[in-house]
């Protein structure tokens, strides 16, 4: 069976893709990126940001918890200093944008009109900013203005990163899709808080965002909610540690999959991942990815 | 880079909440430098999911020891670790520390943070003369005092409750030895508190810290780890150290 499979127009080598901020840009590791159907960067904004002050990261059973708070180095140093490099990998390219006004947006994918972007995928869910962030992922009309916004300025897909803190992601995955999303990312990271010994809050920004796997079962649930909902494909995201895990959301309906958290524990993940899906495909004698994808409903 | 597993070849008790594991690794004992890390896989599920960093507390003769506090759920389940299991080890990670040729270096180690000092006098003691100023809180805790003998540093000792060496932390004990060096290059470990106070210290000396602050990936692809700069930013320090000017960073 072939491996490669078709989002928005694109071709992608594989269905596997590194999720946002777990694969900063995708060169220090660029051996397993080419591996891949494709990268998404860590988030840009306009202006450089900061970030949160350390410690930014904390451990719950299965998980962790990040108040990374969108640092990054914006949009002028990503495209004069990462973009040549990042246009030299062997795979999509799909670069992820956060803005704290809807405006914003627009212009980050106006101005990143940059043959080697293949994609943009619009994070209206960041837990760990003040502005914008999960307040645009919580309300579809802001969804959908923030993805018409966009939809204005660029042909290139635009994929509509959804939350699922306090709001149905079913409802904001069809706000996107009226504003001509593309297709949608599900999931980011859920609200958490850690405590220290003293009952005070241990990371710098406070609150956190949850990821890996025990955000699995609930990302699958949100995935199998979320696309019989709309006609755009779901690209699914939470909890990937192994090709069954890919398995899984493709089958609860995803086109691709994401590989976030797994990362920082080992960098091969990602790739392996891809392996381990492939050897999962030949080992059941698929012939096409229709086998699988949305296998969960189909068989019900 | 990819982990491998390597064979436990020891692992022995240093003092009641510090543990020292030896493993076999012939080609990282060699490619190792002072100052790197190895980010450690602890139970052998995904949970907990974070590897542990350790900074590498020597390496010599195809052999890497690490020695680490028992602090946590990581470091207990690392404790369990016998002789002939295999260590799932990423690294060596991070930048190694400055080498300096024909130097005075001065280290100076605090409680567990003498650990990394030790592969650092072995990889200076030639072409360097190495001074070394070692404090803890009790003799007991005063690790691999024997070790650096045997490099023929001749360590200054000091103990929080006097039971060897200077009464008192390793600060006086730390200026006295720098006072009396022509241009000396400070490197230390320990707890912050310490590092802190040793740089206020000796200002202006520029002293080099190894910083074992919590962090994500090791890799630098998170962004989990930072370490404000005077002067605004952060350092990355599992990419852009763990050993930094301790004069940059405003911490
Ligand atoms: C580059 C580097 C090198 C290092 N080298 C060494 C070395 O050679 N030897 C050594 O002994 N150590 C070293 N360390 C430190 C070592 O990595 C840590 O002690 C270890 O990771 C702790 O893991 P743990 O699971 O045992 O502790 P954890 O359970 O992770 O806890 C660590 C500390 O954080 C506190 N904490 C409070 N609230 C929370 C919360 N909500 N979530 C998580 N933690 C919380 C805990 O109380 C505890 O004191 C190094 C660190 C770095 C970065
Ligand atoms: C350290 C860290 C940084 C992240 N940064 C971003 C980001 O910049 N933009 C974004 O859309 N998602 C970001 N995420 C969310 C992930 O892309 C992903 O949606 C989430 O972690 C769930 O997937 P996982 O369980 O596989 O990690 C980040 C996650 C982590 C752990
Ligand atoms: S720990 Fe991930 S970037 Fe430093």
């Amino acid at each position: 069976m072939k491996m490669s499979v078709r989002l928005a127009g694109l071709e992608f080598a594989s269905p596997v893709l590194a999720a946002s901020g777990t694969w900063e840009f995708g060169l220090r590791f660029a051996d397993v990126s080419n591996q891949l159907g494709g990268i998404v960067t860590k988030g840009i904004t306009l202006e450089p940001r900061a970030g949160n002050p350390p410690p930014r990261i904390a451990e719950c059973p299965g998980g962790i918890i990040n108040s990374v708070g969108l640092e990054n180095p914006g949009l002028a140093t990503f495209v004069g200093h990462f973009l040549p490099r990042i246009g030299r990998l062997r795979c999509r390219v799909i670069v992820n944008v956060a803005g704290s006004r809807p405006g914003e947006y627009a212009e980050l994918v106006e101005r990143l009109a940059h043959p080697r972007v293949d994609a943009f995928e619009l994070n209206v869910s960041c837990p760990n900013v003040r502005e914008g962030g999960t307040a645009f992922g919580a309300s579809p009309a802001a969804v959908e203005r923030i993805t018409r916004l966009c939809r204005r300025r660029t042909k290139k897909p635009l994929i509509v990163k959804l939350t699922a803190n306090f709001v149905d992601p079913a409802e904001t995955a069809r706000a996107a899709e009226a504003g001509g999303a593309d297709a949608v990312t599900v999931l980011n990271t859920l609200f958490g808080l850690a405590l220290g010994p003293e009952g005070r809050p241990f990371l710098g920004g406070r609150t956190g965002g949850v990821s890996g796997p025990c955000l699995k079962p609930f990302a699958l649930y949100c995935v199998d909610r979320v696309a019989p909902a709309i006609g755009i494909p779901v690209v699914a995201c939470g909890g990937v540690m192994n090709g069954a895990d890919a398995a899984d959301f493709l089958s609860a309906g995803a086109r691709l999959v994401q590989v976030g958290s797994a990362s920082l524990a080992d960098p091969q993940a990602p790739g392996r991942v891809a392996r381990e899906l492939a050897t999962f495909c030949r080992a059941r004698r698929l012939r096409d990815w229709d086998d699988l994808v949305g296998r969960t409903r189909r068989e019900n | 880079m990819r982990p491998v597993a390597y064979p436990v070849l020891a692992r022995r008790r240093l003092c009641p909440d510090v543990f020292l594991i030896e493993l076999d690794a012939p080609g990282l004992a060699q490619r190792v430098k002072p100052g790197q890390f190895l980010n450690i896989r602890v139970g052998d599920g995904p949970d907990p999911l974070l590897r542990r960093p350790l900074s590498v507390c020597d390496a010599d003769e195809g052999r890497v020891r690490l020695a680490f506090r028992v602090v946590g759920r990581g470091t207990a389940l690392l404790a369990r670790t016998r002789t002939g299991d295999r260590l799932d080890v990423l690294g060596p990670l991070g930048r190694p520390a400055p080498a300096p040729r024909n130097r005075n270096v001065l280290l100076v180690g605090g409680g567990i943070g003498i650990a990394p000092l030790l592969f650092t006098a072995r990889r200076l003691a030639t072409g360097n003369r190495v001074h070394a100023v070692l404090g803890a809180r009790t003799r007991e805790q005063l690790i691999l005092r024997r070790e650096f003998r045997a490099l023929g540093t001749k360590p200054i000792l000091t103990t929080d409750d006097g039971s060897l060496g200077f009464p008192g932390p390793v600060i006086e004990p730390a200026a006295d030895a720098a006072a009396k060096l022509d241009r000396p290059l400070v490197f230390t470990c320990g707890p912050k508190p310490m590092l802190r106070a040793l740089v206020r210290r000796l200002d202006p000396v520029p002293v080099w810290g190894f910083i074992e602050e919590r962090m994500g990936c090791g890799t630098g692809i998170c962004y989990c780890c930072a370490l404000p700069r005077k002067g605004g930013g952060w350092v990355r320090f599992c990419a852009d150290g763990p050993v930094v000017l301790l004069n940059e960073v405003a911490w």
